[in-house]
């Protein structure tokens, strides 16, 4: 039986975070965007590319070895890197490797970012627009979905969803829940893209898109990037912000298949979750927020079902009930999310989980006494989960 | 049959090769363990249930129960021009593999989970037949 390392708890942390401009960037490349985060992130901590030994990214995936080209623009020999290929799992996992590899005592001071400009690239021409997504075709594989007409991790997530809704009763006004939940996140975020207030009857209106997903079930298409700095926690006494501590991690690969026994209703995050709690020594009651992965709005749902913040079959009522807002029973995506701020595949969620237990927001956007969080990647499409406990010193 | 059929055409791997040739037949093949019994898609060179290298090719009965799907209501490639709303379905077969296709012959708001149907094959071009679902 595997148990988690405790061992690591609260010895490594978080000491800078930081994104890029978010949304329509044009004239920028992935590259570009990440080296904004990763030099905005390196000034949270008062840190220089010079203090860095370790480099952990991702990138566009058709760019090979995506370290190498960020190491070189960057102007950093590292003792540990590498490039994360994992969907929106890899951003979480990034953190983590990097605390095992300073543990390891392969680098101590870990830089850990992803950059995309996916807008720019999908709406760059009205083909890449029809394919739904800005990567080539033959990422989708050449058999078992396009002669079908079969596109888009959102027809994927749409399985899901469906299957969720039949087994439980779940509804679309729930999903709405979420939707509009975030939005409300937003409005009190200057960096979001969403700018305007979004209505339950606003959802509903939203045209259908792969059923039964509709517009505002989507998350964003944005250009963006985020970054953070992990070093030790002994290290981190010296650094200009307050330190956040990494208490437990964990992941959990359904990869027999989305389509596989139940896992579109039970996903990798039950067992990722186990894992990062055991770690941590704590559980679903003892966290004050969560940032969760949102590629769609159920994913939002299914996900605090198997973190164990309601119990499984109940995430319908549960975000219905009003608990993810700041003073609900559990304060969601508090930036917005990618349904609302911008979609930078999961690595937004790791900046926003650090800058709450930094406390540095004002009463509109921090959550009350956060103490403990919690942060949630998702992907590797649909089957890929990695989870990040975080806590304040 | 069309020879000017805009759709993607699929490209089959090394092993599932007998899953189209079957198709062609009107045959809907399945991986079947010699050893354990378990049946399974997509094609691979293991039994996905005991790790067995010892399987074979089956036909399946065609027929069983939609797992899951979902409806396209947004026009991703310009060969279904025409055809939105369409179905796209999990099909969970009798033999207990599960296979992404379409379901047909009804409206798509009549697509529900669990719902009976049974294999339809869909000649495409001269080279290509589709195995679909219709309810039972």
């Amino acid at each position: 039986m595997m148990e988690p390392s405790t061992h690591l708890r609260d010895k490594y942390a978080l000491v800078g975070a930081g994104h890029s401009r978010l949304g329509k960037v044009p004239g920028v490349s992935a590259q570009g965007l990440l080296e904004e985060a990763m030099l905005n992130a390196l000034d949270d901590a008062g840190l220089k590319t010079q203090n860095v030994d370790g480099l952990i990214c991702r990138g566009p995936d058709e760019i090979y070895t995506f370290h190498q080209v960020m190491g070189e623009r960057l102007g950093i020999d590292a003792s540990f890197s590498t490039t994360l290929t994992n969907g929106g799992a890899s951003q979480v996992m990034g953190v983590a490797l990097a605390a095992m590899a300073i543990d390891a005592g392969m680098a101590s001071c870990v830089l850990v970012g992803y950059g995309r400009d996916n807008w720019s690239r999908v709406h760059a021409n009205k083909e890449n627009h029809m394919r739904g997504s800005g990567r080539p075709q033959q990422m989708y594989g050449m058999e078992f979905g396009p002669e079908f007409g079969y596109y888009g991790a959102i027809a994927a997530h749409g399985f899901g969803a469906q299957r969720h809704m039949h087994d439980y009763g779940t509804t679309r006004e729930q999903f709405g829940a979420i939707s509009v939940a975030f939005r409300n996140h937003a409005l009190n975020n200057p960096d979001a893209v969403m700018k305007k207030p979004l209505t339950m009857e606003n959802y509903l209106a939203g045209r259908m898109i792969v059923e039964p997903f509709g517009l505002f079930d989507c998350s964003l298409q944005t250009d963006g990037a985020g970054a953070v700095v992990v070093t030790s926690a002994e290290r981190a006494k010296d650094l200009r912000q307050k330190p956040v501590l990494i208490k437990g991690f964990g992941t959990g690969n359904n990869i027999s298949g989305w389509f596989n026994g139940n896992n579109m209703t039970h996903t990798g995050a039950i067992q990722s979750g186990k894992t990062a709690y055991a770690m941590a020594g704590v559980g679903p009651e003892n966290i004050d927020y969560a940032q969760i992965y949102d590629c769609f709005t159920y994913m939002v749902l299914v996900q605090l079902e198997d973190y164990g913040f309601c119990r499984k079959g109940e995430g319908g009522e549960f975000v219905a009930s009003g608990a993810l807002g700041l003073n609900g029973a559990m304060p969601t995506n508090t930036s917005g999310g990618q349904l609302s701020e911008a979609h930078v595949e999961g690595m937004l969620q790791v900046v926003e989980g650090v800058r709450q237990l930094q406390g540095i927001y004002g009463p509109e956007r921090q959550v009350p006494n956060a103490e403990i969080g919690l942060v949630s990647g998702h992907g590797g499409n649909t089957v890929c989960e990695s989870t990040l406990i975080l806590g304040a010193i | 049959m069309s020879d000017d059929y805009a759709k993607a055409i699929p490209i089959p791997g090394p092993e599932s090769l007998p899953f189209w040739e079957g198709a062609k037949n009107h045959q809907l093949m399945l991986q079947k363990c010699s050893d354990c019994a378990h049946h399974w898609f997509p094609p691979s060179t293991v039994c996905t249930g005991c790790g067995s290298r010892n399987i074979e090719w089956v036909a399946s009965s065609g027929k069983g129960k939609v797992f899951s799907f979902v409806i396209f209501h947004k026009l991703y490639h310009k060969g279904w021009d025409g055809e939105i709303p369409y179905a796209v379905a999990i099909v969970e077969l009798e033999e207990g593999a599960r296979m992404l296709s379409n379901v047909i012959g009804i409206p798509v708001e009549e697509v529900k989970c669990d719902l009976s149907v049974e294999v339809v094959f869909e000649d495409a071009t001269s080279e290509l037949t589709l195995p679909k679902f219709k309810p039972v």
